[in-house]
């Protein structure tokens, strides 16, 4: 109860006002990061202008709306869901069939506002499953939903009128009159699309997660019974926040359409679903926008590569679930935290020994999964490949030998170090926590 | 919503015929609750009139804490009624009970562990405030809802708490909000499930006088085996045992009844004495 008596009040009372005054430089240093964010996203086609960084980084652009519309249930509303594809894939299906009644007439509308198209008809579904979905929580609820998904992707196949059979539908975004010259040819013209709506989509759902509809599925992630002790039904906050969450699906949606200008059966897929649920987990709570940029460097930039890149993200993906839960983002936020008490170099001894050890293990590791695949898949192509710039047979037992060498002496000097750096950041937590609690004794 | 001024925190769910005084806040009528074959409560009749302070008091397992779970709405009653200033609230669930004017505490302490304190408060206040499911007001921008949190947590004493996450609160300070977030929606009607459960001496009184200044004007119905928290607070006591009420009445009353004194009292009472 602490100080509960009323003779305490007198004293607490002048604390009262400090609070308030903080918020000014925080509303600033908000507006600092939402104009660099801005800023970021407008220069970053002058930096990275060849035309494979452009199509990557429209990639990523639809990528962090759909993981940031995916976290709004999972992360912010505590809900597993392995369908989200069907309101994207959807909404982008009904984007491009509105793109070709534009082309052909039968509609007015500019192409800037088509993903728009997709957010309405992606919220119109998010009605209908989401009165499904949310008669249930919890594991149920993930059930269902991956029931949904498995649904709509059967039904994409099955009514090959809207939904193009096997070869999906296909549109031309170049159509209508040229708005100031712009006409959505250039992929340069349509990164810049992407931009904005991603810009203002992360907008929105940052002041979503602002308001009281927004906090409430935050209570209702923690703890849904004391949620309808307050007067809240907590299958109605589940319902309205997939609602919002499948409106920014939709836009995704159709974003994707415009920039492939093809939406098939694979949109609504479960794994489009799985994909965006791995973006979201290694983001993390705060962090869905570093974990889109993560999912689309493995699924577009590595896959240029490499055909086993799926391998990769998923091994990365069963490592960030065991060692770093809450994502790249709690990592970042610990190391910041260790940076601002000026205690990080002492991890950078441990740092550089865990990052020498992981390279080795890694090209023991990658050397492995690439010479397997070139004896499979590859076959037809011979046994020869490219490894770290040096050409390798698959078929000799030497490049075997190492590579399983590389592993084992990687794999052991791996544990060593991984063990050396808890021991140090275990030591530099102890002195952190004992500068933040001086009183506090151990 | 501008009426609902922060800090007074006006009681609702008092409807006009209730504000003359003749209904009562909460009324049972034949209240039956069985789990499969196990009859708990065995027709329960209640009648507690508004601003009462009214203790449930019995023995371990005679159904005080499912009595609770019926009048909030967490289990629904076999048979009989319960009004809520003279509302059917039987059939309702716990998210239309609290719109009508009844919050709860819990036994075993029950927040949101991952928001802070004064999220934690400030929640509790939206829906009385009148702000519903709204997605179109900034939460920074509710003066309202902010100043009836702030107000609730230098009631409960936990304002140089304010940032804490709820889960990092020690115990006394968890049970403290978790009466704050019971009586920040502004409620007539408060239940409060052994709020000092677990505590030492000096904390429970602390926590009495708190439930003391934080219910002032409303109707509070309380479950609690301290035996000196309710006769130190309760108006009218009313004895469960075994799914019945046995007896209700004034402490002085309570104490001198006969069937009571068997049935179980003898022994607790003769403790808080001591």
């Amino acid at each position: 109860m602490g100080s509960g008596a009323s003779g305490h009040r007198s004293a607490i009372a002048p604390a009262i006002r400090v609070p308030r005054v903080r918020f000014e430089p925080i509303d600033l240093g908000r507006w600092a990061i939402w104009s660099a964010t801005a800023l970021l996203f407008a220069v970053l086609p002058l930096v990275f202008h060849k035309g494979f960084a452009i199509t990557l980084l429209s990639q990523m652009g639809v990528m962090i709306v759909f993981a940031l519309a995916y976290n709004m249930i999972f992360g912010q509303g505590g809900m597993l869901s392995f369908g989200h594809a069907v309101y994207s894939g959807l909404g982008a299906f009904f984007a491009i069939h509105a793109l070709n009644w534009v082309g052909e007439g039968r509609l007015w509308l500019p192409v800037s506002l088509i993903p728009l198209v997709g957010g309405v008809f992606g919220a119109v579904f998010g009605v209908l499953f989401g009165y499904v979905t949310t008669k249930k929580a919890g594991t149920p609820f993930a059930m269902i939903t991956l029931g949904i998904g498995e649904l709509v992707f059967a039904a994409s196949l099955m009514f090959p009128g809207f939904f193009g059979g096997e070869g999906g539908v296909s549109t031309n975004r170049v159509v209508g009159e040229p708005f100031l010259g712009i006409t959505f040819g250039p992929a340069i013209e349509v990164y810049y699309l992407i931009a904005i709506w991603c810009f203002a989509s992360m907008a929105a759902m940052y002041a979503f997660s602002h308001t009281p509809l927004g906090r409430i599925s935050n209570a209702v992630r923690d703890n849904p019974e004391r949620a309808e002790f307050i007067g809240y039904s907590a299958q109605h906050v589940r319902f309205l926040v997939i609602v919002a969450s499948a409106f920014f699906c939709g836009i995704a949606g159709g974003l994707s359409a415009i920039n492939f200008e093809i939406v098939s059966a694979e949109n609504v897929s479960t794994a489009r679903s799985g994909g965006v649920l791995v973006a979201a987990f290694i983001g993390g709570a705060g962090g869905p926008i570093l974990g889109a940029v993560i999912f689309i460097f493995f699924a577009v930039a590595l896959s240029d590569y490499t055909s086993a890149w799926q391998f990769y993200l998923g091994a990365f993906f069963v490592l960030m679930v065991m060692y770093a839960p809450g994502g790249v983002a709690s990592l970042i936020a610990m190391n910041l935290r260790v940076m601002r008490h000026g205690l990080l170099g002492r991890l950078a001894g441990p740092y550089g020994a865990l990052a020498l050890a992981t390279g080795v293990l890694l090209a023991g590791v990658i050397a492995l999964v690439e010479m397997s695949y070139q004896l499979t898949l590859n076959f037809a192509s011979g046994s020869q490949l490219r490894l770290f710039g040096m050409d390798v047979d698959a078929s000799s037992w030497q490049a075997w030998a190492i590579a399983a060498a590389l592993v084992a002496a990687g794999g052991l000097a791996f544990e060593a170090a991984r063990r050396r750096f808890a021991r140090t950041w275990d030591a530099v937590q102890a002195l952190i926590e004992a500068k933040s609690h001086p009183g506090a004794t151990t | 919503m501008s009426e609902a001024r922060a800090g007074s925190a006006p009681a609702r769910g008092a409807s006009p015929a209730a504000a003359t005084g003749d209904v009562p806040a909460l009324a049972l009528a034949g209240v039956h609750k069985a789990f499969g074959r196990t009859e708990i409560i065995r027709g329960v009749d209640l009648s507690i009139p508004r601003g009462e302070r009214h203790a449930v008091i019995g023995p371990n397992g005679a159904g005080k804490s499912t009595l609770f779970n019926l009048v909030s709405g967490r289990f629904r009653a076999s048979s009989g009624r319960i009004e809520l200033n003279g509302q059917d609230i039987t059939a309702d669930r716990p998210y239309q009970i609290n719109r009508k004017g009844l919050a709860r505490s819990f036994q075993i302490t029950n927040l949101f562990p991952r928001m802070s304190v004064f999220e934690n408060v400030r929640c509790a206040t939206l829906w009385s405030l009148g702000y519903r499911y709204s997605c179109w007001h900034r939460l920074s921008k509710l003066a309202d809802a902010a100043e009836r949190a702030d107000d609730v947590l230098q009631r409960i004493g936990l304002r140089h708490r304010r940032d804490a996450l709820a889960g990092t609160l020690t115990y006394a300070e968890q049970r403290a909000l978790e009466i704050g977030i019971t009586i920040a929606g502004g409620a007539e009607v408060i239940l409060l499930d052994e709020p000092t459960a677990g505590m030492s001496r000096s904390e429970s009184d602390r926590a009495v006088e708190l439930i003391r200044h934080v219910t002032e004007g409303r109707t509070l119905v309380m479950v609690e085996h301290d035996m000196s928290v309710v006769f130190g607070l309760a108006d009218r006591i009313s004895v469960l045992v075994y799914g019945q009420v046995l007896a209700t009445g004034t402490p002085q009353q309570i104490r001198a009844n006969e069937a009571v004194q068997q049935a179980y009292l003898g022994t607790a009472v003769a403790e808080a004495d001591a």
